[in-house]
């Protein structure tokens, strides 16, 4: 760390946090920066009822919520029940047209 | 189904020996075909689900659901159980359990918007701690719409936790105990306010067979065409199942006719698919006073934020007042409206200083007259009585318009369709037009509801991230005439910052002309992501 130098404003409070022994907290804050994990934004909309706040493209993170079982009723969860929903489409970004609606009709 | 015949384990292995034996010469597919849908889940339920004390098989006698629950139950089976079923055999099992082990009417009546789709309904919590349980990834409506015992309740949060494995770590529910909750507080919680055993049920499984054959008169609203009136005519295929054909004219000019066919469950439970001119709807409605009404809504397949809500009286029956379009009419002008029901018989009054000034045309199903009103006719909703027969605050004689209020508020659009396989989803606005109420200011509770009026639609952006974002570029259009969004188009977009999708916030403008005075009013909305679990109670 001797070495390296904050260059946003981020990086400096997570300096400063680590220096001040706080390092676990703001590493918890980091990951929710951005993309769901401690401060859940929901599938539709964010912690302020908008979507500025959710993770876009949606599709870049679309497998990181149906892999982990993450918004099950909105999704589909490859973990337990639709196994092989994503199959063949490996790149949400550019594969997102193959995937289909899961419950049936 | 006896006790002991699938708990045996000889028949559990015989019976496949058996039947790859006797295959050469029993028609499966007609044997499956003739077979009721009690044999059905006697066939491929109690495998699995052995017979209870007190008869029934294990969990399916524990429980009742509405005609969509059973479907999804049973669709979860053939899912995640391998359960292997036709289209007609789950459809005769849906029915067989919906019939049996239903809903009372006003049991399902407060969560009905779940099952019609209504866009402009919101979710009603009735117990605070199971909605902060239940109702953060799923409607509180598709837990209010089942009944269960108490130890079934439980079931049900273990069912989460096996099959959702990090349910608890969601919507921030690590921060409370969850599984405590969920194990101990919840199913007792439920099965006081969703029993199995209510009186309600017991009560409605006495009741005599509603039969809605005949000849109906209908009436309704479909959000961006107006008001509408027609004829819906239901024959009887066999038990609990219809012919329909029906014709619906708007008060715009549009006429669509259509036909289909419907089913009832559970004895009041109407559901029906029809061609209703070149759109394939699907109507959920209830029937009631022993057949001879239906209410509900109906909604395009696939596009169920587009529909229109129904009432319908069986012709031979009460005579009553369906409609009266439109519903308003300014103080001091004249005005030609159009009376629709069933055994209409007498003279038009309508009270408050509004006078009947020509009858336009007459017959028992719709009168047309002209009513005149004056400056000193009494302000606020008016009762129209033909003969005998009245239909309260059917008429709202009003001063001017004071404000606006665009429904649906908040709405939610999601972009789709684009060559994926999750249809996009539109939002149809209204404007409804409102007078001020005794304090004399608008947009406060005592405002009186004029009715929908035609407005000039526009979009803005609803914030400053909103606008940053240029939402108002790519988020979608709105038709200037009629109220339709449509959303952009779905998938990531390189035209926009960091890639990302055509969400977006944005607000839906109407300007209302009243004379020469322009009225305003907006509603909040978003555009946001496509569903890819969508089954029938959300």
């Amino acid at each position: 760390m001797n070495h390296m130098k904050a260059l946003n404003k981020k990086a400096v409070l997570l300096d400063k946090a680590a220096q001040e022994g706080n390092a676990g907290e703001v590493t918890a804050m980091a990951a929710a920066v951005g993309c769901t994990t401690v401060f859940d934004p929901g599938w539709e909309v964010d912690a302020f009822g908008g979507v500025g706040g959710l993770c876009q493209p949606m599709e870049a993170d679309l497998y990181g919520c149906t892999d982990p079982c993450w918004w099950p009723a909105q999704v589909p969860d490859t973990l337990n029940t639709y196994t092989e929903w994503s199959s063949g489409a490996d790149s949400a970004a550019r594969d997102w047209q193959q995937l289909k609606s899961v419950f049936p009709k | 189904m006896s006790k002991g015949y699938t708990g045996s384990r000889f028949w559990r292995f015989a019976l496949p020996l058996m039947a790859g034996l006797i295959s050469f010469w029993t028609p499966p597919l007609q044997a499956a075909e003739k077979l009721t849908g009690k044999d059905l889940v006697n066939e491929h339920c109690a495998d699995c689900h052995k017979a209870v004390d007190g008869g029934g098989l294990g969990r399916i006698s524990e429980a009742r659901r509405t005609p969509e629950g059973w479907d999804m139950t049973v669709a979860r089976m053939t899912l995640i159980h391998g359960t292997k079923l036709t289209s007609a055999e789950r459809q005769a099992i849906v029915k067989y359990l919906a019939d049996t082990m239903g809903l009372a009417p006003e049991e399902a009546q407060p969560w009905r918007y779940a099952l019609d789709h209504n866009p402009e309904a919101a979710d009603f919590l009735e117990n605070k701690l199971v909605g902060e349980t239940c109702a953060r990834c799923h409607s509180y409506a598709r837990i209010a719409l089942q009944r269960r015992t108490q130890e079934d309740w439980l079931r049900l949060s273990h069912f989460h936790v096996g099959q959702f494995t990090t349910v608890e770590l969601q919507n921030n529910l690590r921060s409370v105990n969850w599984w405590e909750i969920a194990s101990k507080e919840i199913p007792k919680l439920l099965v006081k306010h969703y029993p199995l055993n209510s009186e309600a049920w017991t009560k409605w499984q006495q009741q005599p067979k509603m039969n809605p054959a005949g000849s109906w008169r209908i009436a309704g609203h479909r959000p961006g065409w107006g008001d509408y009136e027609g004829t819906l005519t239901v024959t009887e295929k066999q038990a609990d199942e219809y012919a329909l054909n029906l014709e619906l004219r708007y008060a715009g000019g549009k006429t669509q006719k259509g036909s289909g066919n419907a089913i009832v469950y559970t004895g009041y439970e109407w559901r029906g698919t029809v061609m209703q001119g070149d759109e394939a709807v699907q109507q959920v409605f209830t029937l009631s006073d022993g057949g001879n009404r239906m209410q509900g809504r109906w909604f395009i397949k696939d596009t169920d934020a587009l529909g229109g809500e129904l009432r319908g009286a069986k012709v031979g029956g009460k005579a009553e007042i369906l409609a009266v379009t439109p519903g308003f009419v300014k103080a001091g002008e004249k005005q030609q409206i159009t009376i629709s029901g069933v055994g209409l018989n007498g003279d038009v009054s309508i009270d408050g200083g509004v006078s009947v000034s020509r009858v336009v045309s007459s017959s028992p199903d719709k009168i047309v007259v002209e009513v005149q009103t004056s400056a000193a006719s009494t302000k606020g909703l008016h009762a129209v009585q033909v003969g005998t027969t009245a239909a309260k605050n059917a008429l709202n004689v009003y001063q001017q318009i004071d404000s606006v209020r665009v429904l649906p508020d908040p709405g939610l659009s999601r972009v789709g369709a684009s060559g994926g396989k999750i249809p996009l989803v539109p939002i149809q606005f209204e404007a409804v037009a409102y007078s001020t109420g005794e304090d004399g200011k608008p947009g406060t509770k005592d405002d009186v509801r004029i009715g929908v009026v035609p407005a000039q639609w526009s979009l803005d952006n609803l914030n400053a991230s909103a606008a940053a974002m240029k939402d108002l570029r790519f988020a979608g259009t709105i038709d200037a005439a009629s109220g339709l969004f449509t959303p952009g188009a779905a998938g990531p977009n390189k035209q926009r910052k960091f890639g990302t999708n055509n969400f977006g916030e944005l607000k839906a403008i109407a300007t209302v002309e009243d004379g020469k005075r322009k009225v305003k009013g907006s509603a909040p909305f978003i555009v946001t992501a496509q569903r890819w679990n969508d089954p029938p109670i959300r």
